[in-house]
């Protein structure tokens, strides 16, 4: 070891950029040293001097040990099967448990390659399901896939947020723009833990900048402790109820002389739906927001204490933030993705949109209302440097059969699906073959349980992986992946003002091969044409992509090609290509390995969304039915509809989520609990990138994936801060370390969501602490996963669990 | 003698181990052994709860402990910059260092027999970089130089709520503590 980290101090060797390349939402620079072929350590952004206005691209606890990701022991290192496999799947009961042999290449893609053609030819194409591009690729020629659709992270935004006006992503003010709010409102977000790197520091220069800082969440977070002013706890899965009591306050507290809390002006200009005199051709004028929030038809003001109830903030507390957000004139309203992902929560992104449309905080400087999380998180506004294409051409899917993910697995067990034709209508399926290509959805999906069942009752399930994480491991064939770092290298973008050039570090490690070259073998082998495949070497769809990257000009309007690219440069790489001219070389873009637009407050790029639609609706319509923002949507109701599971309204009505709190009762006039007492919502863990990382050592020992619960809970079942706990579904079972706390909210329980499953069979207990163990896969709306509502009971477990960190790695070979 | 040392911002800490990690990758460490570590510290009622971390490394102590009690003198405070260093290859593997530490600085490391501790990352920092941990922070919570200009740049204290009292080894390292840690 001296002698190891003597190596380690030495700044001799290479540094290379290297990918991170996982969906966290953070997009940060990593470098590797790299000596002899191996990396011996790893720093961040030092590119630049670093100042909040054109900070350093700082990197997380997870990039940090992204070489022990890349170059774990537990890495799949040869083509392996199932010791029991046989042609149609043997004894399909094995898999998960099952010897694993090693294979030659040859022999592993011999067998999916006859796999997929026996299955096709008995079943049929639409038997096979698969999950991944590269793959898709080769399938698509061969006849095609039943593919899965569904919103996850998006939750509700996804169909909902387009329809009314606002979009699925990310729509607010840009990072600047926001150093002029008064009010930050973060609802459900927790940046530091979701979008580590450099979000929660940009909203530190607002809070810097003066404003003052409200987070809505159950949990008392990271970001909440370092900005928030004030914290309100609340239920998961009821945003909805607080922000129609937010806007029942609005509206009758609301005197346009003595106490303006709403714009008038904004709302008849800019709105459809809000009251009688402003409805859509066509809709019942009785159907208007305006009157649900008074009750006038139903009998029910939706005001502070019917909000309350449901959603657990106290009434004087609702019409105190309601007059807040009213009275003050520059508000940001930010919600992450997180309240949508719940069973029934279709109407959630409108009732905020309303709530904002309300108040008049959209299109103006310092005031925003909406989605600002993910690569979004604290900076919006169009791109400012952006890739080429790789000049890939697509191939089209010919099968259009689709499985939502609420559904997949049982569509697999039980033979239908929810056609989307209205509500009611199946269709057969059978499913014969599923085809993970560097996928997780088994262990990602809702359902996990029902996951396993259907993984078990196929005919064939091949995984391509670089470890064997939980769709490899319920596989018969497994297939070695290289990462990012052990190939041609790739261009990576994330908040607005960068784009990342990741370098091949390391050679591929032991039989590791690519995805595209997978796809290439089996095309060959099921008699495609390989070039269809892959037509384009992956260096030069590199090529491609940094010859076609452009950057804005510093007048925020013209662009400007990235890079200049000589006939020396070209010759180098190997590619075909001609030389060009711009702003920086392509040897100083290698080097530094990311190019950063430079900010300052004042530039041309701060940007402010909706600001041209407020100035002017008529002439700058949006891309909705009525050009509006629509707090009366027909066509998201239309769209839940024709999806088959359930109804909305067109206007935001409140919609009990099933397994929200109300479900929770099993009287719920009476107050009786029932038999799964508590709410658990799935927190984004800074353990992983959804399911990436789980695997690495360093990260099991700084976060070890415990169960949050407040002691009040805790005490009425007799268990203590670090006891082993058990915890029951309508759905599954999971143990783990319970870590008591005052910061989460009684009645509400939390477990991070990304654990690769590790299920014992004989008692059905997963002791990773999966969370997708717990949630049902629950079709509802337009079919979202509902993460964030989910019942449970928690009782205290009497058997072992060893800390994560000291289990053994998951070794095949 | 000029004494380096660390300066902590614990209000705008995000408890995020960046610099946990940065220094296991830069120690080469297996999982067990931190040199520096992200404690957290909590209390009050819901829904007035409060929390706070603390990321502690060595402590480069005017009167460190770990020098005075080393058998073999693995361990030793540099003149010119007062950074306390151990020297593994002399290091005998008794842990009298990890028993006197009162901040728990000095780890048994199992698997090679041996000691080992936060170095301030003094081959770096005498090639002109700053330690690992520092530049990986993403809230820019962590700074370290010599301790008298971090003084004058940023204040801080060396005595906190979570930490042992200073007056035992005279810490070099200053904090600016949330109200909850202030003593």
């Amino acid at each position: 070891w001296p002698e190891r980290r003597q190596a380690s101090a030495e700044t001799e060797g290479k540094w290379v950029t290297a990918a991170c390349w996982h969906n966290c939402g953070g997009r940060c620079l990593n470098k590797a040293l790299v000596k002899d072929g191996m990396v011996i350590r790893q720093k961040t952004d030092d590119t630049h001097p670093d100042s909040p206005d054109y900070p350093q691209q700082r990197a997380c606890a997870r990039g940090r040990s992204q070489r022990q990701q890349v170059l774990g022991a537990d890495r799949l290192k040869y083509p392996m099967k199932r010791k029991h496999w046989e042609p149609g799947g043997g004894n399909k009961e094995l898999r998960g448990r099952d010897e694993w042999v090693r294979i030659s290449w040859d022999e592993a893609l011999d067998i999916v390659a006859s796999e997929i053609k026996r299955i096709k030819e008995k079943y049929g194409n639409e038997s096979i399901m698969a999950f991944g591009s590269e793959i898709g690729r080769t399938l698509s020629l061969y006849g095609g896939y039943v593919s899965v659709w569904g919103s996850t992270s998006y939750g509700t935004w996804l169909e909902t947020g387009p329809r009314i006006g606002l979009s699925s992503g990310n729509h607010v003010n840009d990072r600047m723009d926001m150093r002029k709010t008064q009010l930050l409102i973060l609802w459900g977000a927790n940046p530091a833990w979701s979008s580590a790197g450099l979000p929660t520091y940009n909203y530190l220069q607002v809070k810097k900048a003066g404003a003052r800082v409200i987070t809505i969440d159950p949990l008392f977070n990271e970001t909440a402790r370092v900005l928030a002013d004030e914290w309100i706890p609340i239920r998961p899965g009821t945003d909805h109820a607080l922000a129609l009591g937010l806007a029942h306050t609005l509206l009758v507290e609301d005197d346009p002389e003595t106490n303006p809390l709403i714009d008038w002006d904004f709302l008849h200009r800019c709105t459809v739906g809000f009251d009688k005199d402003h409805m859509p051709p066509g809709a019942d004028p009785k159907e208007n927001f305006k009157d649900y929030l008074l009750g006038t038809y139903d009998g029910q003001p939706k005001d502070a204490e019917w909000a309350s109830e449901i959603c657990g903030v106290k009434a004087d507390r609702i019409r105190q933030l309601a007059r807040e957000i009213g009275g003050t004139e520059r508000v940001s309203l930010l919600v992450s993705w997180a309240p949508a992902r719940g069973n029934n929560l279709d109407s959630w992104p409108q009732a905020l949109m309303a709530l904002g449309a309300m108040s008049g905080h959209m299109g103006r400087p310092g005031s925003m209302t909406g989605v600002c999380t993910h690569s979004g998180a604290s900076n919006n506004g169009p791109s400012l440097v952006r890739a080429g294409g790789n000049g890939l051409p697509n191939i089209a899917n010919p099968v259009k059969l689709r499985l939502n993910h609420n559904e997949h697995w049982t569509a697999v067990l039980e033979g239908k699906y929810m056609a989307g034709k209205g509500p009611g209508v199946t269709e057969p399926v059978n499913i014969q073959m599923i085809y993970h290509a560097g996928s997780s959805a088994l262990n990602q999906k809702p359902g996990l349980v029902r996951g396993v069942a259907a993984h078990r009752k196929v005919e064939f399930v091949v995984a391509h992986h670089y470890a064997l994480n939980t769709s490899a491991k319920y596989a018969d064939v497994v297939l070695p992946i290289t990462t990012e770092w052990e190939r041609a290298g790739t261009l990576l973008s994330g908040n607005r003002e960068i784009l990342i050039w990741a370098q091949h570090v390391i050679d591929p490690l032991f039989e590791a091969k690519s995805d595209m070259w997978i796809a290439v073998e089996l095309a060959k082998r099921l008699g495609l044409n390989a070039e269809e495949v892959c037509p384009i070497s992956e260096e030069q769809q590199l090529f491609n992509r940094l010859a076609g990257a452009q950057v804005l000009k510093e007048d925020g309007k013209t662009w400007e090609k990235l890079l200049t690219i000589t006939a020396e440069d070209i010759a180098e790489m190997g590619v075909e290509g001609e030389p060009q001219t711009g702003r920086i070389t392509l040897a100083e873009f290698r080097e530094k390995g990311i190019y950063q637009v430079p900010r300052r407050p004042g530039d041309n790029y701060e940007y402010v969304h909706l600001a041209e639609f407020r100035q002017d609706p008529e002439k700058h319509p949006l891309n909705t039915t009525s050009g509006k923002l629509e707090i009366y949507c027909q066509a998201i109701a239309d769209h839940v509809r024709n999806c088959g599971w359930s109804e909305i309204s067109p206007i935001p009505k409140y919609n009990r989520p099933t397994e929200g709190y109300e479900d929770t009762f099993a009287d719920w006039e009476k107050k009786i609990k029932g038999d799964y007492p508590l709410q658990l919502y799935t927190i984004h863990y800074p353990r992983r990138s959804h399911s990436v990382f789980d695997n690495v050592p360093w990260l099991r020992e700084a976060f070890p994936q415990e169960f949050i619960m407040n002691p009040v809970d805790a005490e009425a079942r007799g268990i203590k801060d670090g006891d082993i706990v058990k915890i029951s579904s309508r759905h599954g079972t999971v143990i783990r370390p319970v870590y008591l706390t005052e910061r989460i909210m009684p009645g509400v329980v939390t477990l991070g969501e990304g654990a690769w499953a590790d299920i014992d069979d004989e008692t059905g207990i997963d002791k990773a602490g999966a969370t997708n163990t717990l949630n049902g896969a629950i079709p509802t709306g337009q079919g979202h996963a509902g993460w964030n509502t989910c019942n449970v009971q928690v009782e205290r477990y009497d058997g072992p669990l060893p800390p994560d960190h000291t289990w053994p790695q998951r070794v095949i070979f | 003698m000029a004494q380096k040392g660390f300066y902590y911002d614990m209000t705008i800490c995000i408890g995020c181990k960046a610099c946990q990690i940065a220094c296991k990758d830069k120690n080469d460490l297996p999982v067990g052994p931190l040199f520096r570590k992200v404690y957290t510290f909590e209390g009050g009622k819901f829904p007035r709860p409060w929390f706070y971390h603390l990321s502690v490394g060595c402590n480069h102590c005017a009167d460190p402990r770990c020098v005075q009690n080393c058998p073999v003198g693995a361990i030793t405070k540099r003149a010119e910059d007062g950074l306390v260093i151990q020297d593994p290859s002399l290091c005998i593997g008794c842990r009298l260092c990890t028993w006197s530490c009162p901040y728990g600085a000095p780890q048994y490391i199992e698997e090679l027999g041996r000691s080992g501790k936060c170095n301030g990352c003094y081959e770096l920092v005498d090639q002109g970089q700053n330690p690992p941990c520092v530049d990986a922070c993403v809230m820019r919570a962590l700074d370290f130089g010599d301790l008298s200009e971090l003084r004058a740049k940023y204040g801080g204290t060396n005595d906190v709520a979570g930490l042992p009292d200073p007056g035992l080894t005279n810490p070099a390292i200053l904090i600016n503590p949330s109200p909850e840690a202030r003593r």
